[in-house]
């Protein structure tokens, strides 16, 4: 499931003309990494949302600037099976 | 006023747009095949295509509404012209913004459509950026790193017009020594186009497109819907002096007024609109008898063109200048007309040559106007004005002023 999403996230990306060229898990989504700002973290978001049919509150969208690619990956994941299993 | 960028239908540079008006080059065309207008209007004048990501980076430029596309250009060239770099030539907080024009409805309209669709997932985080009337100003701003007075005026068709006077007002007020101002216009997409088409405003039954934009002409039966923007950079002008700025003209005085009559229609007998002129006239200083060439606002509206005479015959009388109407040419750009046809009034007075109003083959009567006709008059004039109305009964006028006169 995470690569699945790992896959969503970089295609994402590209569609959004951020470069994914020196991206990896340890890479932070914001500023200081991929450099996704406020509204593209909420575009990313509502992508996520969309694809895998998991929902984040305004506030978890925040904390996305300061998660790596890895963490990200693992947190939509952990998302989607507890959506799953209820 | 030292720096000029244009985005229009007939050009992109000063003397490209005033020999095109001059010659009588439209840029009046039909919507090509594969145009979202191919078959909703019969004629339309398009600017140039502009690359996005050749004004923001490619994040940016995904998501940003084309009337800010142009904006950035035209403020770009304007800037480029002006010779100025922001923090570099000027205190970045003594440089103002006012960039005008309705925004970017044709996002909305898209944006509409995807909601329909999708639901909430058919609408982007970034709508609002794209849309917001005030967001050309705000990206000039981020760009080029201005953080003076910002805004956007709303006035419909006379927004250009009345950016340049806000931008006086602002440089007499002492606010700031530098302002960009200017408006920008992407009306070219189905939903608007048919607005204006279903009020019956556009010009439609013409053979040849090129004819199809008639200012005060006997068979002018609407407008012709375009697109462009236009910046101009004005200075204080100890200001522009003191750093040997080349000054391409004066901005001498404006008017503005409200007709208080109708949302879309023009009080018949132009009393408001020429008050503008008189007011503009007073705030220059200057007479009748001192404008040397007067560019009409004439979008070739029936009701418009006829009211705008009445204004015009109201304020000169029989001291009138020659007039013309350039958007027989250009088309209408909405609130960016009054821009570019500053730029025009400009250029004009610097060659010494006044441009003719196109197609304008049998004056009708009820626009009894010193019209210039056929071919470019030449003549040496020290004073120009340039009318802009928009919808809600906005007038507002503006003179500009040679260097050397």
């Amino acid at each position: 499931m995470t690569s699945e999403i790992r896959q969503f996230l970089f295609e994402s990306l590209t569609v959004m003309k951020y470069s994914t060229a020196d991206i990896d898990d340890d890479t932070v989504l914001g500023p200081a990494g991929a450099d996704l700002e406020s509204l593209a973290l909420a575009e990313l978001s509502m992508r996520v949302e969309d694809q895998f049919g998991v929902r984040f509150d305004e506030d978890e969208a925040e904390r996305f600037a300061a998660m790596t690619v890895g963490e990200f990956c693992a947190e939509v994941a952990l998302r989607v099976q507890t959506t799953s299993a209820t | 006023m030292t720096g000029i960028g244009l985005v229009s239908p007939v050009g992109t540079a000063v003397e490209e747009v005033f020999d095109a008006v001059c010659a009588g080059r439209s840029g009046v065309v039909r919507p090509p095949e594969g145009h979202a207008l191919h078959g909703v209007v019969e004629v339309a004048a398009f600017a140039p295509a502009i690359d996005a990501e050749s004004v923001l980076p490619a994040k940016d430029a995904r998501v940003v509404d084309r009337s800010i596309v142009m904006a950035l250009r035209a403020a770009e060239d304007a800037l480029a012209d002006a010779g100025i770099e922001v923090g570099r030539d000027v205190d970045p907080f003594r440089v103002a913004v006012v960039l005008s024009g309705v925004g970017g409805l044709e996002t909305l309209a898209d944006q509409a459509v995807e909601r329909s669709k999708r639901g909430r997932l058919g609408v982007s985080p970034f709508m609002l950026p794209g849309v917001l009337p005030n967001m050309a100003a705000a990206r000039i701003a981020i760009k080029s790193g201005i953080r003076g007075y910002t805004s956007s005026v709303g006035t419909a068709c006379a927004a250009g017009g009345q950016s340049i006077g806000e931008a006086m007002r602002i440089l007499r007020s002492g606010e700031a020594d530098v302002v960009v101002c200017g408006c920008t216009e992407a009306p070219l997409f189905p939903t608007f186009a048919d607005a204006f088409g279903n009020a019956l405003a556009l010009a439609r039954g013409w053979p040849d497109p090129t004819t199809a934009s008639r200012p005060f002409d006997r068979r002018r039966n609407g407008f012709v819907l375009g697109e462009g923007a236009g910046v101009l950079v004005v200075e204080r002008p100890e200001f522009a002096r003191a750093r040997g700025a080349a000054v391409h003209a004066d901005v001498l005085g404006w008017g503005a007024t409200s007709d208080a009559y109708h949302p879309a229609t023009p009080r018949p007998d132009g009393s408001s609109a020429a008050e503008s002129m008189r007011i503009a006239l007073r705030d220059a200083g200057l007479s009748t008898g001192d404008i040397g060439y007067l560019n009409a606002h004439g979008t070739a509206t029936k009701a418009g063109d006829a009211a705008e005479t009445m204004a015009i015959r109201n304020v000169y009388g029989d001291d009138m200048p020659p007039v013309s109407s350039t958007k027989g040419v250009t088309g209408h750009m909405l609130g960016a007309s009054g821009v570019v046809e500053a730029a025009i009034g400009i250029a004009a007075m610097r060659n010494g040559l006044l441009p003719p109003t196109h197609n304008l083959d049998d004056p009708d009567p009820a626009c009894d106007l010193n019209h210039i006709r056929g071919k470019p008059l030449p003549v040496d004039v020290d004073a120009v004005m340039s009318n802009s109305f928009g919808f809600g009964g906005h007038n507002v006028s503006v003179i500009f002023g040679s260097v050397d006169g």
